[in-house]
């Protein structure tokens, strides 16, 4: 019994961009507002879960062909490079510093190190919640 | 519609580059300008003039929002009455709708009116399966959606 998924199709061409735009304005918000890695990751996990639904496994596969596995070893590899890049000048452990750079086409951006922890938890957290999906709605 | 869109930005930046001051009201100006000049133009352009489309949108907006206000007032007389004299039924409605969004859109106008939800789409697109609370007449049912929602969005979709 195949059923016509035009509507949710159309629809998720459209909610799919914002589901986006939303989980990267929440993890960069997550410094003085509520959000960050891991609540962004969740949203773009649920972003990539809702074209699963929409469309296939198969097809979201050819369209994001990442495995999931190795983003989530990025992920926590940045997290730990991060923490352990503190060691290098003689602080404490997981010691963050920040600083402002004249960044092209930005201008004056604050950068913190806690930004790049931050990126690692995304990874590893869409990685994840990826990987989970995909072994259980695979079906090889 | 987005060529002559750009178009317009084009000419807003232009009347920018050509006045020498980079601020938001030379570009609203400049851009006002554009219009005029695609207005002049019209005829012709291969598409229609754009404003007209987007105009066509706006009266797609209001008339939605008048037929949610009416609806919603039916189904409450309808829930209201004591003996609750309901008539539920499914029919199937053809559309002339062709376009994913067109048809996207037009399901989702009518299952946000009250009183009819679209159940189903056929295969090839072409039929819409809609249940409705208080069926009278199939013919006329048909016709009120083709007469509002349809012909709305036919006009916004007219190149």
């Amino acid at each position: 019994m195949k059923t016509n998924d035009l509507i949710i199709q159309t629809t998720t061409k459209v909610v799919f961009f914002i589901i986006f735009l939303f989980s990267i304005h929440i993890f960069f918000a997550g410094h003085y507002t509520p959000g960050g890695g891991f609540v962004g990751g969740l949203v773009m996990s649920s972003a990539i879960v809702l074209l699963m639904l929409a469309f296939d496994l198969k097809t979201v596969r050819d369209m994001l062909p990442f495995n999931y596995t190795v983003i989530t070893a990025i992920g926590l590899l940045i997290s730990l490079l991060t923490a352990a890049g503190s060691i290098y000048f003689n602080v404490p452990f997981f010691t963050h510093v920040y600083d402002y750079f004249n960044l092209p086409l930005l201008g004056e951006t604050s950068i913190h190190t806690a930004m790049f922890f931050d990126t690692g938890v995304y990874l590893v957290v869409v990685g994840v919640t990826m990987n989970i999906i995909q072994m259980i709605g695979g079906d090889e | 519609m987005a060529f002559q869109i750009l178009l317009n930005v084009l000419i807003a930046f232009t009347w920018m580059f050509l006045s020498v001051s980079f601020k938001p009201t030379t570009f609203i100006v400049g851009y006002i300008l554009g219009l005029l000049m695609l207005f002049m133009l019209r005829k012709s352009l291969s598409t229609r003039f754009y404003m007209d489309r987007l105009w066509a949108v706006i009266k797609l907006g209001t008339l939605f929002i008048k037929e949610l206000v009416l609806s919603n007032i039916s189904v409450l007389k309808l829930i209201l009455k004591p003996t609750m004299p309901i008539r539920p039924a499914i029919f199937a409605m053809p559309t002339v709708l062709e376009q994913d969004w067109e048809i996207t859109l037009l399901s989702s106008l009518i299952t946000l009116t009250p009183g009819t939800i679209v159940i189903d789409i056929s295969d090839d697109n072409k039929t819409l399966y809609i249940h409705s609370i208080d069926f009278e007449d199939i013919d006329e049912a048909i016709e009120s959606i083709r007469n509002t929602f349809e012909k709305a969005i036919l006009e916004v979709s007219r190149s």
